[in-house]
């Protein structure tokens, strides 16, 4: 191995990344609060099976509303099934806590149901009869709509994969669809189907904007308080890592349980292109009001709830600063994305060319951020900088760097790289496993350098991974809540953290427009890398 | 001592920690000669090529090309410094650009080279490839872009030319016209090469020298027709498939004695005592037809191959011997008839071991 720019650089990119990571594990081992008996002897139980019944309910509903919806979009022609196809991701860009908002305004006592009864039949007691989605099912409902999306492309994108072959072999079987399905198809697609959910439960566990709002009492609840009311982050991370641990072993059993079973052919010679059916009749009818139920409910709703209470309320328009919001979220979009892409960019390379076991271990550690709540890494970041000013600047001599670092954007930015670290440099290697290694060889043969090879050939062929990765950042990082929340300057807002300053003070009226442009501009930034979500070649 | 213009000394070749060929020296004596490696697939003939190129390390001997050292224990020079050009099998073409962009990149090289160049014009019609340069390496045959990954490589007008399997995908019909055009274009140019194949046929038409690779050793190098007629070893001899071993007696300064055929005659590439026991290289063109003989032997199978046929004879020692004879010869034998041969036997190459 040799010691170049690549190496260092990519040691350099992965030891950073890894800080605040290791600091919530390190705070693992020290004392706690007594925050630990309090909670022992009062809500334990209650959160404890709060977050189970969440996460069942979650998972259960994101697998049902996910893999259906990918199953009728994949095998099936019926009317708009083209239109669902994209359109179904469009839930991303509703996060959990504003799908709340829109829950809560259209079912509450006088809310926006109450106001279409009205308008349509006149004065009633109308409240007595629309049901209440509030308290566990509200949480359960806004998370399973904003989060299904997840399932819905990785189920598809394996039914994508699935060849005609094997449809045949059902029908050569003897098989009924509903049997293909659950004995052939869903099996095929199990691995990316538990991946999806993989993503869901870890979501579900870091949700904070929705929980909160609906204030059901889960695990997540009993970490933030530890901090929040106990300043004890070291029970919070116990806690959070107990919630992790526990995701982990249970995908962990399911990997075991498919023993030596394969999901994928080595080859694509017996890849045989699927054929889609055209349903006809009540079949076709049902399929649509499927899909479109799903994309109602899931966009269409909070979308439309939110543009209502924008038109009813107008003044809450102008009461904010909507330009400056923009110009602050795109702000943080731009610096995170260009600083997480580039050193993304330059890991993965020095990763490649270094084929070094310490880098690749430093690399696999540097994107468990995802897995940790933002809440948790925003206040691993303040300790670890509250520490390091105490225990090192300061001996030094030198002048104390808190405020360069907590609450600036320095520090924002920094957490957000460390959050989505993983979203750029899985992002760019699945990229990347697409180069052969032997055209890098082709290329130093041409008499091309390490430099050169990495200007000439590798940019312009990962040109498409990087603008998708590129707008997956900036998604998260328009919709992201928590770590904002923390680390943002004083008076500096975005559109998440106007939302939710404003549903927090009971103003759900004044959370509608920054609800509202989030969507949108986050519905944008989808509909640009949708052909990249859902490609339709079997490349 | 004439000085050799590629020269491998004592080295071992090795793959993720595992050596793959032991203890290579060959060279090549001058500036244009073309040297194919022959062996079976998985041997480590593309480990040898990866080496030269720069791509793998050695830990023992040295490789040098016109007097620099590129390889040994202490020295590695980059593959990028080389100016070495290696056509992978897997044809390696960059993905995301045309062909004709693809053989472009390696005309970068070219650049500031003196002597004879080689435009793009010249090498896409040598490789008739006109139809596909504006084509994306995935709108094209395997056979095609391993024409282009060749076009690339010749473009550089490397100091040393590497081609694995360069043929290997490229159509039979339109081999042999490829193989003449390569051999016209590597000797105008003066382009030093390095081929590996398993396709002996191509070894030998297009290598000046051939090398055998078993067994992890390279067992021979020598001229084509010195490694086809007299193989050096029982390994060689199996490998090129080029007949079989059978007993026999020296008799005399040109004769053998074989228990099933009898006196056999001819020169004997090396001197063995009278008396000697020794195993003779029969070869299927050794033996010829004649209905008149009184030596008749079995015929157990008939394999018909476009122009002869290769009887395969039994022995009354159930040796198994095969017989090639031309398939415009009038009289052919079914499996169960007696086959005659000619006596008395004359080889011209007597092999044995």
């Amino acid at each position: 191995m040799r010691i170049n720019f690549w190496y260092i650089s990519s040691l350099i990119i992965s030891t950073f990344v890894i800080i605040p990571i290791l600091t919530v594990f390190s705070s693992f081992f020290e004392d706690t609060s007594n925050y630990y008996q309090i909670l022992k002897e009062t809500f334990l139980l209650e959160y404890i099976s709060n977050s189970i019944i969440l996460l069942t309910s979650v998972l259960i509903l994101t697998f049902l509303i996910g893999t259906g919806a990918a199953y009728l979009v994949s095998f099936y022609k019926f009317p708009l099934s083209n239109f669902f196809k994209w359109a179904l991701i469009l839930s991303f860009a509703v996060p959990p806590y504003i799908y709340a908002y829109s829950l809560t305004a259209f079912f509450e006592n006088y809310g926006t149901a109450y106001s279409i009864f009205k308008n349509l039949f006149g004065e009633g007691n109308y409240n007595t009869h629309i049901p209440k989605f509030d308290g566990m099912i509200g949480a359960i409902l806004s998370l399973s709509f904003s989060l299904f999306a997840y399932v819905y492309i990785l189920a598809r994108a394996s039914f994508l994969y699935q060849s005609q072959n094997f449809i045949d072999l059902g029908k050569n079987l003897g098989f009924t669809k509903f049997k293909t399905l659950y004995s052939i198809i869903l099996p095929a697609a199990r691995p990316a189907i538990v991946a999806g959910l993989s993503l869901v439960a870890m979501e579900t566990l870091a949700e904070f904007g929705a929980v909160d709002f609906f204030s059901i009492n889960t695990l997540t609840t009993g970490i933030y308080n530890s901090w929040i009311t106990f300043d004890d982050l070291a029970f919070a991370n116990q806690l959070s890592f107990f919630l992790l641990l526990f995701i982990f072993s249970l995908f962990i059993l399911e990997n075991l349980s498919r023993n030596r079973a394969k999901y994928h052919f080595n080859t694509r010679v017996d890849f045989k292109q699927k054929q889609k059916l055209q349903l006809s009749g009540s079949k076709s009818f049902l399929a649509f009001i499927f899909c479109f139920f799903i994309f109602f409910l899931s966009f269409l709703f909070p979308l439309s709830q939110m543009l209502y209470w924008t038109i009813k309320f107008p003044e809450n328009l102008f009461d904010l600063q909507i330009i400056d919001l923009l110009i602050n979220t795109l702000y943080l979009v731009f610096l995170s994305s260009f600083f997480l892409i580039i050193f993304a960019l330059i890991s993965n390379y020095g990763n490649r060319v270094s084929k070094n076991k310490i880098l690749n271990i430093l690399s696999t550690l540097s994107i468990s951020g995802y897995a940790i709540p933002g809440v948790i890494l925003a206040v691993a970041f303040i300790t670890f900088i509250a520490w390091f000013d105490e225990s090192v600047v300061k001996n030094l001599g030198f002048f104390s760097i808190k405020k360069i670092f907590i609450g600036s954007i320095l520090g924002l930015v920094f957490v957000y790289f460390v959050r989505f670290y993983s979203l750029a440099f899985n992002g760019i290697k699945s990229g990347y496993e697409k180069i052969n290694l032997s055209v890098d060889e082709s290329s130093y043969l041409l008499g091309y350098s390490k430099r050169k090879t990495f200007m000439n050939i590798h940019i312009p062929f990962l040109r498409n991974s990087l603008l998708f990765v590129c707008i997956l950042i900036s998604l998260e990082i328009v919709r992201e809540l928590p770590i904002t929340l923390i680390l943002r300057p004083f008076n500096f807002e975005t559109f998440a953290t106007s939302a939710y300053i404003s549903a927090s003070e009971d103003l759900l009226e004044a959370a509608a427009v920054p609800s509202l442009f989030l969507i949108l501009i986050a519905t944008s930034f989808i509909i640009v890398t949708s052909k990249y979500i859902l490609k339709d070649n079997n490349g | 001592m004439a000085k050799n213009f590629f020269e491998i000394k004592n080295v071992d070749f090795n793959i993720s920690g595992k050596t793959k060929v032991k203890n290579v020296s060959f060279s090549i004596e001058n500036e244009g000669d073309v040297v194919c490696l022959l062996g079976p697939s998985g041997i480590g003939k593309t480990t040898i090529l990866r080496t030269i190129a720069g791509l793998e390390k050695i830990n023992k001997g040295f490789i040098k090309l016109n007097g620099k050292t590129l390889s040994s224990e202490k020295i590695n020079v980059e593959p990028e410094n080389r100016n070495v050009s290696l056509a992978f099998q897997d044809n390696s073409l960059f993905p995301h650009y045309t062909v004709e962009k693809n053989i472009l990149l390696g005309s970068d090289r070219n650049k500031d080279k003196s002597g004879k160049k080689i435009s793009l014009k010249e090498i896409v019609d040598l490789l008739d490839i006109f139809h596909i340069l504006n084509k994306y390496p995935h709108e094209i045959s395997a056979g095609e872009a391993q024409r282009a990954s060749l076009a690339r490589s010749l473009i550089t007008k490397p100091d040393l030319l590497l081609l694995d399997e360069p043929l290997s995908n490229v159509d039979q019909s339109f081999k042999e016209e490829i193989q003449v055009r390569l051999k016209k274009i590597l000797s105008k140019l003066k382009i030093t090469t390095i081929i590996v194949t398993h396709d002996s046929y191509e070894a030998f038409y297009l290598g000046s020298k051939c090398g055998i690779i078993l067994d992890q050793q390279l067992k021979q190098f020598d001229d084509p027709y010195k490694v086809y007629h007299f193989p050096n070893s029982v390994e060689v001899v199996n490998f090129l498939n080029r007949g079989i071993l059978i007993p026999a007696k020296v008799t005399g300064k040109n004769t053998l004695e074989n228990w099933d055929l009898g006196t056999i005659e001819g020169n004997f590439i090396k001197e063995y005592p009278k008396g000697s026991n020794v195993q003779l290289l029969l070869q299927p063109e050794d033996l010829e037809h004649d209905d008149k003989s009184n030596l008749k032997l079995e015929v157990v199978d008939r394999k018909f191959r476009g122009t002869n046929f290769i009887y395969t004879l039994k022995t009354p020692s159930n040796t198994f011997i095969p017989v090639f004879v031309h398939s415009h010869h009038i009289h052919q034998h079914e499996v169960d008839e007696k086959f005659g041969i000619k006596r008395p036997i004359h080889i011209d190459h007597i092999v044995c071991f």
